[in-house]
């Protein structure tokens, strides 16, 4: 019950911390900025709309916001939040959720291709691209945790008192997981260096170019998918850095959402002091990531047994 | 024979349907098409449906035959050989449905009837290699297996490309063959025997020779990297359903043969998981990267079977560690997966073979970057092939995501041990996950340049979907994919038990565990369709009585957009080959735009295979001058040539 209500509690506020990051980046840019609650109206704003379909499209461009958005969905099904288990859960889960990622991502970049478009070919070029060193790096830290756990599911990994049972046996490896984690959420969720969300030029972006045909419901879908990814990677994330637990269950959930909005605020105050990377450097930042995730898996297995 | 007569019965209905329409019927084109692709599928549909049989009720079945004392043929079907048998016959079955529309060409009908006669040869030798008791049955079957599909390759011999493909296959085969007969040589020299019982008893540096010998002549049909040169230049030359023919099923027979090997040479060190898993982590990688940069459809197809087959030799290695580990649940694992695997490559290999076999008869051209937008005109096709991008992937809910999890489980069952067996497990992992990646890259850019958007010439316009015997093969292989992606435990079952007929001395395992995996992949499938079907009611709901209008692409202000500015498959592969640096080089022909009033330009790249690249350095160059020296052995001379003859018989009589 407790798990249900916390999946429709991750549904509802994944808007509002993602407002928090344009409040953030308004807040180093002198401005006053948008409302907390601006995702909510904009979402609200798109449901209530119709929509543009571009003479090129077909079926697969109505499926492309309806597929990542059904991914998304199943994968937080079994995602621990606030410690406390999943909805569902079982041995091998992780790996069945990072593909049903991917599959959300093919129906995206083949909606992004069924437009025709030269830009949003650009896009989906670069969204193939990139993932693939991150999904490396993520493989890289589940050998670690499964070495640790003996478990290959979610929620062992980040229920009850495991994430800081990491901590006693890994130590300081694990900042090195923490760093790499988080610089995959930036490049899965398109966010500074990587790909800038509010940028003006088609040209220089990533994700917002290929959904530009996009419009009415159809999109508040993929707004909404896009929320909810970056509340999945921002959860684990916010897990692995404050991983006690106070006793209570309501104040073990405050002590969490305060934590995931300190996660936010680090991602607004990335995108406020650094500017995007050229795209030919990108990908040795994501590859960062992966150096990271594969030092600290080998030093924590091979060296600190 | 009477222990294996439905097997037999299948496989002689097979022949005959290949040899009939050469005999009588090639003056009536349509009655001998019909009649020799209706043959084939029935003789297909009996080894099927008695393969099926066998491996369900867990029988062996056995046949010899011997001729003048010289020689026995001996027959032996187990679990291993059964599953094998699934795969070719329902590939063979739906090839040859698939072959009576589209071999449609009346003013060649000797030459079709040929065909067929090398087809029925091709399914039958296939059915009779993976049963095959003894050195000499074999050899034999897998000759006659190699010679088949090569006349096949060279089936539209007019064009040059196509024959030196051939001539590249054919040489491939042949120096492969000599191996695995090098190989087999090695243990006869011990046991005296053409069975395979005895290789068991080998001194343990004598099974290392017959297995790297075995795995270079197995590999070299399978299209293991660097062996795998042929296999981009013969699918592209073979008619589709031929292509999809050798490499959903025929390449696989390499890889029964590296299981047999391994199996009856009884030799479980590491070191076999360790060349096995290291070459199948490389041609994963590398076959997709080059996959990548091809603009034939084809062979980019061929070679995502070089990737195929490396995912099905890691599955393998990891197998061969857990043997050697004494981990039977990781070996299990491994095997299964891998098996599991071949039936799955089978199966989407072939469907997008078909794929690109209508593309390319109904727009006649292979070439990515000139299509575009066919799915609009081909629905079925394109509806199919996007299925098997899908499966092909490893994406769930399709049937390539359960080999995949299988073998990424017993992956992360070795990452558990510890020094060499961890280093390697872990880089399986990693090597998966990133060709899983790279092949969603290379999927993307199929379907999206290929099937959506907007037609790039004018051959990719004028198309239409015609021909229900090539729909209809697709839409059943389509329907396979899904099938086992949302219901795999029955098909793992199989995949399981057909390792467990290896006997790799670790004793019974109990599959429930397993089961229990492929039953949690079930309940995921159905409840993403759950998610999915409440996300389609809602999204009905939020367009009921909405304004829905249709209106050019979004130009970002570019006012005169043209079709030939769509993003292409090259560029769209462009930065991904570009990572890959020194593995893939890439070769432009890109003269530079310059001055006031430039020339007319045109920009055209090539992705270099470095084993094709490197072959003629290393092997033939040397291989040619070292013969160059031998010239004079060969000058023309009869009565020398005659003298040779008789020297060689009397060393042959007094030395051997």
């Amino acid at each position: 019950m407790t798990s249900v209500l916390l999946f429709l509690l991750a549904i509802l506020l994944a808007p509002f911390y993602s407002a928090v990051i344009l409040k953030v980046k308004a807040f180093f840019g002198g401005k006053k900025g948008p409302p907390l609650l601006i995702n909510y109206y904009t979402l609200i704003k798109l449901l209530k709309k119709g929509s543009v379909y571009s003479t090129s499209t077909t079926v697969i461009f109505k499926l492309g916001p309806m597929v990542s958005l059904c991914a998304v969905f199943t994968v937080l099904l079994f995602l621990p939040i606030a410690g406390q288990p999943p909805i569902f859960t079982f041995h091998g889960d992780v790996i069945l959720l990072l593909y049903l990622l991917g599959l959300g991502r093919f129906f995206t970049i083949a909606a992004a291709m069924d437009t025709a478009s030269p830009f949003e070919g650009m896009g989906a070029a670069r969204e193939a691209y990139f993932p693939i060193i991150c999904e490396a790096t993520l493989f890289m830290i589940l050998i670690l945790f499964y070495v640790l756990t003996g478990e290959l599911s979610l929620a062992a990994y980040f229920s009850a008192g495991q994430p800081a049972g990491f901590w006693h046996t890994a130590g300081a490896p694990l900042m090195f997981v923490v760093l790499a984690l988080f610089i995959v959420l930036l490049t899965e969720n398109s966010r500074v260096p990587v790909d800038d969300p509010a940028t003006h030029l088609e040209l220089t972006m990533i994700h917002e170019v290929m959904v530009l045909d996009h419009s009415g419901p159809d999109f508040a879908f993929i707004e909404m998918g896009s929320f909810l990814k970056l509340f999945f990677y921002s959860t684990m994330v916010t897990r692995l850095i404050c991983p006690m637990t106070l006793g209570h269950p309501a104040a073990n959930l405050a002590l969490f959402l305060a934590i995931m909005g300190v996660v936010y605020v680090a991602v607004g105050v990335t995108e406020s002091v650094m500017a995007r990377y050229r795209m030919d450097k990108v990908p040795q930042f994501v590859l960062t990531s992966f150096a990271l995730a594969f030092f600290a898996t080998v030093i924590s297995l091979e060296f600190l047994k | 024979m009477l222990a294996m007569n439905h097997f037999s019965l299948a496989v002689f209905i097979i022949i005959g349907s290949g040899v009939l329409p050469l005999l009588f019927l090639w003056r009536r084109f349509a009655v001998m098409k019909a009649v020799a692709s209706f043959g084939i599928s029935v003789g297909c549909l009996i080894g099927l449906i008695d393969a099926i049989a066998k491996i369900a009720h867990g029988a062996t079945g056995n046949a010899s035959a011997s001729y003048l004392h010289a020689f026995t043929l001996s027959l032996r079907m187990d679990g291993l050989s059964a599953f094998f048998l699934i795969a070719i016959f329902i590939v063979s079955l739906l090839a040859a449905v698939y072959s009576y529309q589209y071999m449609d060409n009346a003013r060649k009908t000797v030459r079709v009837a040929v065909h067929y006669l090398f087809f029925g040869l091709l399914v039958a030798s296939m059915a009779l290699v993976v049963t095959a008791a003894n050195m000499i049955t074999f050899m034999l079957c897998w000759e006659i297996m190699s010679l088949s599909s090569f006349f096949l390759v060279v089936y539209n011999y007019e064009s040059e490309g196509n024959r030196k493909a051939g001539y590249l296959y054919f040489i491939f085969s042949q120096v492969g063959a000599m191996f695995i007969l090098a190989a087999f040589g090695v243990i006869y020299s011990h046991t005296a025997s053409f069975g395979f019982g005895g290789a068991a008893a080998l001194p343990e540096r004598a099974k290392i020779l017959v297995f790297v010998l075995a795995f270079i002549g197995f590999g070299s049909k399978a299209g293991v990297f660097p062996f795998h040169v042929w296999l981009p230049h013969a699918h592209p030359a073979a008619p589709s359903h031929i292509s999809a023919l050798m490499s959903g099923v025929m390449i696989k027979c390499g890889l029964y043969g590296i299981l047999r090997v391994y199996a009856f040479l009884d030799w479980h060190a590491p070191l076999s998981g360790y060349i096995v898993l290291v070459a199948g982590m490389v041609s994963g990688i590398l076959g997709v990267v080059y996959a990548l940069g091809q603009h034939d459809i084809k062979r980019l197809l061929a070679y995502h079977s070089v990737e195929n087959i490396g995912i099905i030799l890691i599955g393998i290695g990891l197998g061969m560690i857990g043997v050697s580990a004494g981990n039977p649940v990781m070996a299990l694992l491994g095997f299964g997966g891998g098996l599991l695997h071949v039936l799955n490559h089978a199966i989407f290999k072939s469907l997008l073979f078909m794929g690109a076999g209508m593309v390319l008869h109904k727009t006649g051209t292979r070439t990515i970057d000139v299509l575009g937008g066919l799915i609009k005109k081909m629905r079925i096709t394109g509806t199919t092939f996007l299925i098997g991008s899908l499966a092909i992937c490893g994406l769930p809910p399709f049937n390539g995501f359960v080999s995949e999890f299988l073998i990424y489980i017993g992956g992360f069952r070795g990452a558990a041990m510890s020094q060499t067996d961890f280093a390697l497990s872990l880089l399986a992992i990693v090597s998966l996950a990133v060709i899983g990646g790279l092949a969603l890259a290379c999927f993307t850019k199929v379907v999206g340049v290929v099937f959506q958007g907007e037609p790039r010439s004018p051959a990719a316009e004028e198309v239409d979907e015609k021909g229900i015997s090539m729909t209809v093969p697709m839409v059943i292989l389509a329907g396979a994919c899904l099938v086992i992606g949302i219901f795999p435990g029955v098909f793992a079952g199989m995949a399981l038990k057909a390792a467990e007929s290896l006997q790799l001395g670790y004793g019974r395992v109990p599959l429930a565990p397993f089961m229990q995996l492929t039953g949690n992949i079930t309940r995921v499938a159905l409840l993403f369709f759950m998610v999915f079907f409440l996300i389609l009611v809602l999204r009905a709901f939020l367009y009921r009585g909405k304004s829905v209008t249709a209106s050019g692409t979004w130009g970002c202000g570019f006012t005169q957009p043209t079709l030939r500015m769509q993003y292409t498959g090259s560029s769209y592969a462009g930065s991904i080959i570009a990572f890959f640096g020194p593995l893939a080089p890439v070769e432009e022909d890109h003269p530079p735009i310059e001055g006031l009033f430039p020339a007319k330009t045109h920009y055209h790249s090539q992705v270099h295979d470095i084993a094709e690249r490197h072959m003629g350095r290393v092997i033939v160059h040397p291989i040619l001058a070292a013969f160059d020296k031998l010239r004079w052995l060969q000058h023309g001379d009869i009565h020398l040539y005659i003298g040779y003859i008789l020297l060689a018989i009397v060393v042959l009589l007094f030395f051997v």
